[in-house]
């Protein structure tokens, strides 16, 4: 296990201050013309060498006969050639001294027959120069703050905290969209392809040192170097979560797996127990993967699995704890001190248990404020799961009910948005107890948004926003049993 | 070293399993514990065994060549005295038409609990340990978990624990909770087979019973072996 991303082999690929590009041209339509638009797109920030035969300038770039050609030794080389081309161009990179490349290449390994031979080629020529690669069959890597994306998919929403290792490309270029919306985002994600060199162990063995990483998703169709995988995430996992979505159970899925990248599909029962050996934790979708990591990423580490409820409406509220009982969280009694803190602010409608119901409020005020301040304090609980609902057009008509000018309507009720949600942020990140929300609005909300920006989990329905709950507590659970065993040692 | 003898003089006699004495043989070598037992090769020997197994016993057939062996009318189960052992004996002799290594006169362990463990080997992963509810409805409940050898205590009790009918091993209708320690004992060295014995391509203790005591023990096991060669194992 390393301590430094720099000494990993993915460092120079996750982090290169120069690139060499092999398939770019001056045809709009090629895919590696796509992909130097795509780096530029970004900003990098590097200097990038575009490789022709025949060009003197890609795309505006002066561009090179061939690596060797090259004015100085660049950290990365990019290929997106003929599958036929790559053996000789990454002997080319290596005779240049050229240590690290992406290969974004198909039509080796996974289409089989010719592209067999031409795999084995391609990991030969690395081999004799000492280089290390990514792919083939991969679309490469996205490290937004580095502003980097090798990808031929624009890079849209900001760095994260997810660092990932995919065994799909599609799960890194078309997440980002996806993540941006409940403001997460990558660290560094990786595209592994054939893992001919380079494979998902070493790409876990970089996340786990990354500093920009809390979290690490993987997905997974086969695992190649078992044995190697379980050490490496039982190193991992007592210092940052895992958490993992595997295809190739089910018979559907195992087709699937072979004919993707040519992986090798276990049964399922077998990865089920391989995980949990080694302290990961399984996802049943890619969703509810990025919902785990949502909340492990993104909140105060806590232990238990007691979860307390407020709403203001019976049915959310009811759905909440049935959610939570079905997913195997305790719902805890009020202490007699927050019952105390609790009971004046509440309307006689209300209910003061677990839910705490508000009902029709005396001042709604509260609801953002003084309660979640008490059950944030409450001992009894290790959550607190908070029910939003806070519809816009509603705010506009109690304030033309209680006599605001219209003209000053639109203001106002901005205005009251920043003011809740100003209140409910400092409460949140002036306490350690983990706050979730849930809600059926749109995150695109203004008071929800607001939030959600700051870094504050709110789920589409408390579904997801238990189950989420959960994995955090299996994370706890799953950190301790390696802990225990390394201590026996 | 005797487990591998064991293995070594089965392969030269040609067998592709061990059979269910010798498969005991070798579990009771890693200190797995099994049911006490005889191995006889007359009627006679089947008869003196009861006196130092008591009663009731079962009988078995026993020969490398019978993997499955309850559905071809060569057990007799509960025989509770030396006259049943005889005739069981007979019946026993009668229906089987292979060549036998003896009949296994082998106390009979009460219990209604029943597990199943196992090893098999993945190319990714290596010999893999399985932990499930065992008996006649192995394939009904499909409650089993895995985990690669090799492993601790903690991660053997956290293999117990992923059981979903994991209360089977906990108080039971008046029956003794099962002895973890022994439990945990036995799913680690199952893959200490699998880790030392290369020969070894897949094992099975099905049933391994829970009795009301608490007490575990391996009734009947199966052990395969991996032949040199381009054999196919499967």
């Amino acid at each position: 296990m390393i301590t430094s991303i720099e000494a990993s082999p993915l460092y120079p690929i996750a982090n290169p201050k120069s690139i060499a590009l092999f398939g770019a041209s001056n045809n709009a339509s090629s895919m590696g013309t796509s992909l130097l638009d795509s780096v530029l797109d970004l900003g990098f920030e590097g200097e990038i060498y575009p490789i022709h035969p025949k060009e003197d300038q890609v795309q505006n770039h002066k561009a090179y006969r061939s690596a060797l050609d090259l004015p100085k030794v660049p950290d990365l080389a990019l290929i997106v050639l003929p599958t036929r081309l790559v053996p000789e161009t990454i002997d080319a990179c290596g005779r240049k001294g050229i240590k690290h490349a992406i290969v974004i290449s198909g039509g080796f390994k996974e289409v089989g027959g010719n592209g067999v031979k031409l795999e084995k080629d391609l990991i030969a020529a690395a081999k004799k120069h000492d280089m290390r690669f990514l792919g083939p069959n991969c679309i490469g890597v996205a490290n937004p703050r580095r502003k980097l994306n090798t990808t031929f998919m624009t890079l849209e929403g900001g760095p994260g905290f997810i660092g990932m290792a995919s065994q799909s490309g599609s799960f890194v270029t078309q997440m980002f969209t996806y993540l941006s919306q409940y403001a997460m985002g990558f660290s560094t994600a990786f595209s592994v392809g054939n893992e001919a060199n380079i494979d998902i162990v070493d790409c876990m063995e970089y996340l786990g040192a990354c500093p920009d990483t809390k979290v690490i998703a993987l997905y997974i169709e086969g695992i190649r170097r078992g044995r190697a995988f379980v050490e490496m995430a039982r190193s991992i996992v007592p210092k940052k979560p895992i958490v993992a979505f595997y295809i190739g159970g089910s018979e559907a899925g195992s087709r699937a797996g072979l004919s993707h990248t040519g992986a090798l599909a276990g049964p399922d029962k077998l990865y089920d127990g391989i995980f949990r050996q080694s302290g990961i934790i399984r996802a049943r979708s890619i969703m509810e993967m990025f919902d785990y990591c949502w909340i492990l990423g993104a909140l105060p580490r806590s232990t238990g699995r007691r979860v307390l409820i407020q709403t203001h409406s019976g049915g959310p509220g009811a759905e909440a704890a049935d959610a939570c009982g079905r997913a195997g969280l305790e719902l805890p009694s009020l202490s007699p001190e927050a019952i105390k803190r609790v009971r004046p602010l509440m309307p006689q409608t209300g209910s003061i248990s677990n839910p705490l119901d508000f009902t029709f409020g005396k001042n709604l005020t509260d609801y953002f404020s003084e309660i979640p301040k008490a059950l944030l304090e409450e001992k009894n609980t290790d959550y607190l799961l908070f029910y939003f609902f806070t519809p816009s057009r509603r705010l506009k008509r109690m304030l033309r009910q209680v006599g605001v000018p219209p003209d000053q309507i639109p203001e106002q009720a901005a205005r009251l948005v920043d003011f809740q949600s100003d209140t409910i942020l400092r409460l949140i990140e002036t306490h350690d107890k983990p706050f979730v929300g849930f809600t059926f609005q749109s995150l695109t909300d203004p008071l929800l948004r607001k939030l959600v920006e700051r870094g504050v989990p709110i789920f589409p329905g408390p579904q997801r926003a238990a189950r989420a709950i959960e994995a955090a507590y299996r994370y706890t659970r799953l950190r301790d049993k390696i802990l225990a065993s390394v201590s026996q040692e | 070293m005797q487990a591998d003898d064991l293995i070594r003089s089965a392969l030269h006699r040609g067998q592709r399993a061990l059979s269910e004495y010798e498969s005991k043989k070798l579990l009771e070598l890693y200190g797995i514990p099994v049911a006490r037992e005889e191995l006889s090769h007359s009627v006679d020997e089947a008869v003196s065994a009861t006196d130092g197994l008591g009663f009731p016993v079962v009988l078995k057939a026993c020969s490398a060549e019978l993997m499955h062996k309850s559905e071809r009318g060569c057990i007799e189960l509960n025989l509770r005295s030396k006259r049943d052992v005889h005739e069981a004996y007979e019946r026993i002799i009668r229906s089987v038409d292979l060549e036998l290594e003896g009949v296994l006169v082998q106390e009979m362990v009460p219990g209604q609990r029943e597990l199943v463990v196992g090893l098999n080997r993945n190319p990714q992963f290596g010999p893999c340990v399985m932990l499930g509810i065992g008996g006649i409805l192995t394939e009904v409940f499909q409650d089993t978990v895995f985990r690669i050898a090799p492993f601790d205590m903690v991660e053997a009790k956290d293999m117990t624990e992923q059981l979903r009918f994991k209360e089977i091993l906990g108080s039971f209708r008046g029956q003794k909770p099962a002895d973890m320690d022994i439990l945990c004992r036995t799913l680690i060295a199952v893959g200490r087979i699998g880790l030392e014995l290369e020969t070894v391509s897949e094992l099975d203790i099905n049933p391994m019973i829970i009795t009301p005591e608490g007490r575990l023990v391996a009734v009947d096991a199966l052990v395969v072996l991996k032949r040199d060669g381009n054999d196919n194992i499967d």
